[in-house]
C-alpha cells in the first residue's frame, strides 16, 4: 500500500457497521501540516475574533476579582459572607472545585500517560493549560480564606523570632506542602513535556524577538535521539512521580474534612468520594475547553469525534462512581445508628440547603447520564452544554458538603443558616476570569497540541512507514 | 599549533524519512562508526536502539525521593517533638502516622525537581548554539527533516572517506559541518 492509498484509506468515512470508532487523527494529515497549523496559531497575528471576545470578557472578569481581593484585604473578611457556624464556605468550596478541575487535567497527562493511551496526545497539552490554570485560581482562595493574607508565611516552617512553628498534625498544613508540590511538579512537568514543541516554534518564527524567546526557552534542543529516549525516560518518571501526587492530592483536601469530627464529613469514604469527583469535574472542564478550541482554531484533524467519545465515557464512568458514593453514604449514616449523622442525610434532602443538594444530583449524577446514548458523546454542541452543566453541579456539590454540615451541628442553638455576599460572588466569577485569562494566554503564546505526540500517531511515523514529502 | 581553516564539526547527511534514518544508522554502526547522532521530530524507538545513550536519572531520582522523605520526616520531627512540642489533644509528640503525608509530598517534590535538573544536565542543555544549527534546512528537523551526523571525534572520521560512506547511503543531501 502506498502512502496515498494509505491517506486515503484513513481519511475515507467509515461504512456503517464498520468498528464505528473515529480515528485519533484524521485522514490527510501530515508532519508539515500538523507543525505549520499548530505553529501558525502561535506565530501569526491571525487570530480568531472569538479569542479575543473570550479574552475581553475574561480581563473584564478578572478585573472585578482585583476589585474584590482588594475590598477584602482593605475592608476585612467580614465582607464575605462565612461566619460561625458556617467558616467555611464560598472560599474553601471555590478552592476544592479549582483543585478538582486541576486534577482532571493532570489524569490526562500522567496516568493516561503512563498507561500508554496514545489518544491522549494530542489533548495532553491542553488539558496541562487547564491543569496550571486551575491551580492558580485553587491556590488563591485558601490564602484569601485566611483573613489576613499577608501572613502567609506563617503556614510555612521557618526559624523564626516568635519561636513558634506549623502544627503537622493538621490537615490544613498537609495542604500547603500538597499544594506548592502539586503546583511546582505540574508546572516542571509541563514545560519539561513542550522543550522539543519550543524548538517547533523557534524553528518557524519570522520574527527575531520570537526567535529569541521560544529559542532560550527551548534550551537548544535538536531532536537528537539520545535527547529523545532521554526526554521519553524523564517524562515516563515524571508521570510515574506524578500519578500518585494527583491521587493523594485531592485525598488531603478531602483530608480537611475528614478528620474533622462533624456528622456528613467525618467518614473514610471521603479520599475515594472526592478525587473521583475531581476526575469527573476535572475532565468535563477539559472537554469544554477542547471543544471550544477544537471548533474555533480548526483542530477537528487532532481533536477528533474520538477524543470527545473517550472524554465522555471516563465523564460517564466517574459519575457513575459517583452515583454509588451517594447511595452508599446514607446508607453508612442510617447503618452507623448515629442520630446527627441521620439528621444530617435528612437536611441534605429537605433542609434549608436542600436546593444545593438537588441541583447536584440533576446536574452532577443525572446529566452525565446522557453521554449513555453516543449521539451525544460525540456531538460537539450538546457535550459543551452538557460539560457545563456538570461544571456547574459539580461546584454546587461542594457548595452543598461545606452548608449542610457547618450550619446543622451538634446544638440546635449553634445552628445558623449562611447568605453568599457579593463579596462571595465577585470572587468567585472573577476567579473564572483568571482561569480563562491564564487558559487563553498559555493556549495563544504556546503550543496548544503536542506537536511531537501528534507526530508520533501519523500513520508514516514509523520506519517503514513510507514519507510524505 | 594555529590553524587558519575551521575544524570539522562532523558531516551531516538528511534522509527522507524514518525508515531511511534508521538504516543509514544502522549502516554507520556496521561501518564501524560509533560518535554519531540521529535528528528526528519525534521520537524513534528503533534508532534509539541503534545509538545507546547513557544517564544516571533513574538513581539519581530515586535518591533524591529518598532524601526528600527523610527530609520531611526529620523536618516534623524535629520541629514537632524537639523545637516547638505541643501536646495536640494528647497525642505523643512523635505522632509519625500524621507526618506520613507531608514525608510523601516532600518526598515527590524532591524527585520531581531532581527528574527535571538532571534530564537537563544528561541532556547538556541548556545548549542554545550547536554547529549543526548552521546546516541550511536543519530547521526542518523539528517538522519533517530526518538528519544522520557522523562526528569529527569518532576514531575513523575522514572527511572524504566519511562524505563518500554517507553519500553511498543515498541521502537528500551530504553538508560539511564547522565546529565554530
Amino acid at each position: 500500500m502506498t502512502i496515498d492509498e494509505r491517506q486515503r484509506e484513513s481519511a475515507r468515512p467509515l461504512r456503517p457497521g464498520e468498528g464505528g470508532r473515529a480515528p485519533v487523527v484524521a485522514g490527510g494529515v501530515s508532519f508539515k501540516s500538523v507543525t505549520r497549523h499548530i505553529s501558525g496559531i502561535v506565530l501569526e497575528p491571525n487570530v480568531p475574533l472569538f479569542w479575543f471576545a473570550a479574552f475581553l470578557v475574561a480581563v473584564a472578569a478578572l478585573c472585578v476579582l482585583a476589585a474584590a481581593i482588594a475590598i477584602l484585604l482593605d475592608v476585612g473578611a467580614g465582607t464575605m459572607g462565612n461566619n460561625i457556624p458556617v467558616a467555611w464556605a464560598f472560599p474553601i468550596a471555590n478552592y476544592v472545585w479549582w483543585i478538582e478541575i486541576a486534577v482532571g487535567g493532570s489524569l490526562l497527562s500522567s496516568i493516561l500517560h503512563l498507561a500508554n493511551q496514545s489518544w491522549r496526545n494530542s489533548i495532553n497539552r491542553l488539558a496541562e493549560a487547564v491543569t496550571l490554570s486551575g491551580i492558580a485560581c485553587a491556590g488563591l482562595f485558601p490564602i484569601l480564606h485566611l483573613g489576613r493574607a499577608w501572613i502567609l508565611y506563617w503556614t510555612v516552617p521557618y526559624p523564626n523570632t516568635m519561636i513558634i512553628q506549623p502544627n503537622f498534625r493538621s490537615p490544613l498544613v498537609w495542604d500547603v506542602f500538597g499544594i506548592a508540590t502539586y503546583g511546582t511538579a505540574s508546572v516542571l512537568f509541563w514545560y519539561f513535556d513542550m522543550i522539543p514543541d519550543l524548538a517547533s516554534l523557534r524553528d518557524r518564527a519570522a520574527s527575531r524577538s520570537a526567535y529569541v524567546v521560544y529559542g532560550v526557552l527551548a534550551l537548544g534542543w535538536r531532536g537528537a535521539s539520545r535527547h529523545w529516549r532521554l526526554q521519553e525516560k524523564a517524562s515516563r518518571l515524571l508521570a510515574g512521580i506524578l500519578t500518585p501526587l494527583v491521587f493523594t492530592i485531592h485525598t488531603v483536601v478531602s483530608f480537611d474534612f475528614a478528620i474533622s469530627l462533624l456528622p456528613g464529613w467525618h467518614s473514610t469514604i471521603f479520599p475515594p468520594y472526592f478525587v473521583d469527583g475531581a476526575i469527573l469535574a476535572g475532565i468535563s472542564m477539559v472537554t469544554m475547553m477542547a471543544i471550544s478550541l477544537r471548533a474555533h482554531f480548526n483542530l477537528k484533524d487532532v481533536i477528533t469525534e474520538r477524543h470527545l467519545d473517550n472524554l465522555s465515557k471516563v465523564i460517564l464512568t466517574t459519575s457513575v462512581i459517583l452515583a454509588y458514593v451517594y447511595v452508599f453514604d446514607p446508607f453508612t449514616s442510617w447503618y452507623s445508628g448515629d442520630r446527627y449523622e441521620m439528621c444530617l442525610v435528612y437536611n441534605r434532602g429537605f433542609g434549608p440547603f436542600a436546593w444545593t443538594f438537588w441541583t447536584f444530583i440533576v446536574l452532577g449524577l443525572g446529566i452525565p447520564q446522557l453521554l449513555w446514548w453516543k449521539v451525544n458523546r460525540t456531538h460537539p454542541k450538546r457535550l459543551f452544554v452538557i460539560a457545563l452543566l456538570i461544571v456547574i453541579g459539580m461546584w454546587e456539590e461542594r457548595y452543598m458538603l461545606m452548608v449542610t454540615t457547618l450550619s446543622r451541628d451538634f446544638m440546635p442553638s449553634s445552628w445558623a443558616n449562611f447568605a453568599a455576599t457579593a463579596e462571595d460572588n465577585a470572587l468567585l466569577y472573577g476567579s473564572i476570569g483568571l482561569f480563562l485569562v491564564s487558559f487563553l494566554f498559555l493556549t495563544r503564546m504556546l503550543p496548544m497540541i503536542s506537536l511531537y505526540e501528534v507526530r508520533e500517531l501519523l500513520p508514516f511515523s514509523k520506519p517503514g512507514g513510507g514519507s510524505v514529502k | 599549533m594555529i590553524t587558519t581553516a575551521p575544524r570539522p564539526y562532523g558531516i551531516a547527511a538528511e534522509f527522507e524519512d524514518a525508515g531511511q534514518l534508521v538504516a543509514a544508522a544502522k549502516a554507520a554502526h556496521a561501518a564501524g562508526y560509533r560518535r554519531f547522532e540521529g535528528y528526528s521530530p519525534y521520537p524513534i524507538k528503533e534508532l534509539s536502539e541503534v545509538i545507546k545513550g547513557w544517564d544516571l536519572l533513574s538513581p539519581i531520582v530515586f535518591f533524591a525521593g529518598v532524601a526528600g522523605a527523610f527530609t520531611g520526616f526529620y523536618m516534623q520531627y524535629f520541629i514537632a517533638a524537639a523545637v516547638y512540642p505541643t501536646n495536640i489533644s494528647g497525642k505523643p509528640l512523635n505522632s509519625w502516622q500524621m507526618f506520613t503525608v507531608i514525608t510523601f509530598e516532600m518526598a515527590v517534590l524532591f524527585a520531581v525537581v531532581a527528574t527535571f535538573f538532571g534530564a537537563l544536565f544528561f541532556f547538556g542543555f541548556p545548549a542554545i548554539y550547536h554547529p549543526l544549527f548552521r546546516i541550511p534546512g536543519f530547521k526542518r528537523v523539528s517538522e519533517d527533516g530526518f538528519f544522520l551526523c557522523i562526528e569529527a571525534r569518532d576514531g575513523k572520521f575522514h572527511p572524504a572517506s566519511t562524505a563518500h560512506f554517507l553519500r553511498s547511503l543515498e541521502p537528500v543531501k551530504v553538508w560539511e559541518v564547522d565546529s565554530e
